[in-house]
């Protein structure tokens, strides 16, 4: 990739690229069937509450929104496999088959690759979650300097991994109960019923309380993130939650000089400057 | 008091004379005996002798479209037999009325149900005819019986709910008489499905199978209607789905009455471990599901006892939930009052003062 497409600048403002074209359209679809399948599915998980029965009626009914639930399920579940496909791609083109050409590929190195792909967990995370902890309970002033992917974008990127696993499955039996009881006991339509029900509620409520106050209802943030639409995050909210990467793409980029401080009063080795000068060039919103 | 109440009939009794010509052109054909003259009047009602309040309205439009319409009042009511009267006494479904079953052109009466009422799980007798623990439990019927509406259904095309001129105008090929037709057709296709959709008839259950006491005193341990509300045909029922199975689909034999239900534990019943396989797999129903379908708990309860796997299962989720939410909403919590102060910490602070 060339620079302008990692660091766009805009009327003066550098932006940072973090989602593909293929991404956004991948997490719009998931958005929206995330967002049907709730309101489709959360009216028969709480089918006693005056609230469902208007709810589900907007869906047309016990007629027609077990049918629309369905087929978000079953676009979802595409969308799923598709993913992994990307994924598998993606490394394999983008990764394995460089370090293929270049040094030779053996199991160990395959493991060691996999491993340190940016979204998968690992101990500067937890260093990032005592660092934040830190933060919140006044015990420092500085923020933790996250990563290319945080370890809250981690948690919501594996949280509807394993969602999706878990509500698939136990979906796929419920409507196919006929076929998965011709080898597994009728009982695990109890256990399907379960696990799907809980499942989803979890990751609703994970979604929309907590996804929602990272993109949307923080003050950075509020009222959206534009990342998602765009694909680039602003300087701003770079420095604020992924420091450590942004220092990274900037030396990468040759803009070392241009280097901001960290917020939360910090400072940051490579550039120093003035608390007035910081301020200044945040646009980031504070409620004080 | 004697006074006060011949006062009271009396002044009933004008005030529904005074409305009689009125009311004659809508006076119901069953009605023979003029009952409907007091008992139109909504709010007619008295305190019985356990100081209960006994509503004694008739909504006449409502009657008229009921299964009972077309019996007159004192055929159920046979202890009246003047105006104004004493208190009734109970009706006795058993009792044999001036509608005559046409297919046998004999008086009809309900005693045929209640013998089947008798050889069935609901009989306060048991099979040698000596009663069983708590007889009074057990259900008569008016305790899931009132006197259900007529729900017609339509052939016309949609098979929207309600009449079908369409096919009201074939019956008039050859029967002259509106009135009958209407009565017949409501009767006919009222009972090609039931007279209450499934959520009225788990209802109607629970009146007894939700009572803890109740089930308690008879070694029924679960919560029968609620665990059938929580399945999916329960869900669906609440929804008003009518094609989904209600209580009386699977308990009872197909080709039998509900009157016939049998305890699960007896090898004849609809529901007992080698019939299971049988009811899901009817043809309106589950058609390819394999007797193995059939080991589904449809009463699926949140307790230990009924199975171990199922409850730890359960917990696991509910812990998944509780510990996966409530640290992320105490970050969340936490990074709201933070962002009050932002630059604010203690170790920026120690290192000023130093």
């Amino acid at each position: 990739m060339n620079k302008t497409t990692i660091i766009r600048i805009k009327n003066g403002k550098k932006y940072f690229f973090r989602f593909s074209v293929n991404q956004r359209i991948q997490h719009v679809i998931l958005a929206t069937c995330v967002v049907v399948l709730v309101l489709t599915g959360m009216p028969l998980k709480f089918h006693y509450t005056f609230w469902a029965q208007y709810l589900y009626t907007m869906f047309g009914g016990i007629h027609m929104a077990p049918i629309i639930h369905r087929m978000a399920g079953v676009i979802l579940i595409i969308l799923f496999i598709y993913h992994l496909l990307y994924l598998i791609r993606t490394i394999w083109k983008g990764q394995i088959l460089p370090l293929k050409q270049r040094e030779g590929l053996s199991i160990v190195k395959l493991i060691r690759l996999l491993v340190n792909q940016p979204l998968i967990p690992n101990l500067k995370d937890l260093r990032d979650i005592i660092d934040l902890l830190k933060y919140l309970f006044f015990i420092s002033a500085e923020r933790p300097k996250g990563a290319q992917f945080t370890w809250k974008e981690k948690f919501d990127y594996w949280a509807p991994f394993w969602g999706i696993v878990i509500i698939g499955a136990s979906g796929a039996v419920m409507w196919g109960k006929e076929i998965a009881t011709r080898w597994l006991p009728g009982e695990i339509i109890n256990f399907a019923l379960i696990a799907h029900s809980d499942e989803a509620l979890l990751a609703a409520l994970f979604l929309f309380i907590w996804h929602w106050y990272n993109v949307h209802f923080s003050t950075s943030v509020f009222p959206m993130g534009t990342a998602f639409l765009t694909g680039y995050l602003s300087e701003e909210l770079m420095i604020e939650e992924h420091y450590e990467y942004y220092v990274e793409v900037m030396k990468r980029e040759g803009f070392e000089h241009e280097i901001l401080p960290p917020h939360g009063g910090g400072q940051d080795s490579t550039n120093m400057k003035t608390k007035e000068e910081v301020v200044s060039a945040s646009e980031l919103p504070r409620i004080l | 008091m004697l006074k006060v109440t011949c006062r009271s009939i009396v002044t009933i009794w004008s005030f529904c004379s005074f409305f009689l010509l009125l009311t004659f052109q809508n006076s119901f054909g069953a009605d023979i005996g003029n009952c409907l003259l007091c008992h139109k009047y909504p709010g007619l009602s008295r305190v019985d002798e356990n100081g209960k309040l006994r509503l004694l309205y008739i909504n006449e439009a409502v009657f008229n479209t009921s299964m009972h319409a077309k019996v007159k009042c004192e055929g159920c009511h046979t202890d009246i037999q003047k105006i104004p009267h004493d208190p009734a006494k109970k009706v006795d479904c058993l009792t044999q009325c001036h509608i005559v079953e046409p297919s046998s052109e004999q008086k009809f009466s309900h005693k045929d149900v209640a013998e089947f009422l008798q050889k069935s799980v609901h009989s306060p007798v048991d099979a040698d005819g000596n009663p069983k623990p708590f007889p009074e439990d057990f259900p008569d019927c008016k305790k899931c019986h009132d006197n259900p509406l007529y729900r017609p259904m339509s052939f016309n095309k949609m098979m929207l709910p309600g009449i079908s001129e369409t096919a009201l105008g074939r019956c008039r090929v050859c029967h002259k008489k509106d009135d009958f037709i209407y009565q017949f057709y409501n009767h006919v296709t009222t009972r090609l499905r039931r007279s209450r959709n499934p959520k009225n008839i788990a209802e109607s259950c629970a009146r007894c199978h939700d009572d803890t006491k109740l089930m308690k005193r008879h070694n029924l341990s679960t919560k029968a209607v609620y665990s059938y509300g929580e399945s999916f045909h329960g869900k669906a029922a609440t929804f008003l789905d009518e094609r989904i199975p209600d209580c009386l689909d699977c308990h009872v034999n197909p080709g039998e009455s509900v009157h016939q239900m049998l305890s699960y534990k007896n090898p004849l019943s609809a529901v007992s471990l080698q019939n299971r396989g049988r009811i899901c797999a009817t043809a309106e129903c589950h058609p390819r599901a394999t007797p193995k379908m059939a080991e589904y708990q449809v009463h699926a309860e949140f307790n230990l006892n009924q199975s171990p796997v199922r409850y730890y299962f359960t917990v696991f989720f509910i812990a998944l939930t509780g510990g996966t939410l409530l640290p992320l909403m105490g970050i969340i919590f936490l990074d709201c009052l933070r962002r009050l102060f932002p630059n604010a910490g203690l170790i920026q602070r120690k290192k000023k003062h130093e």
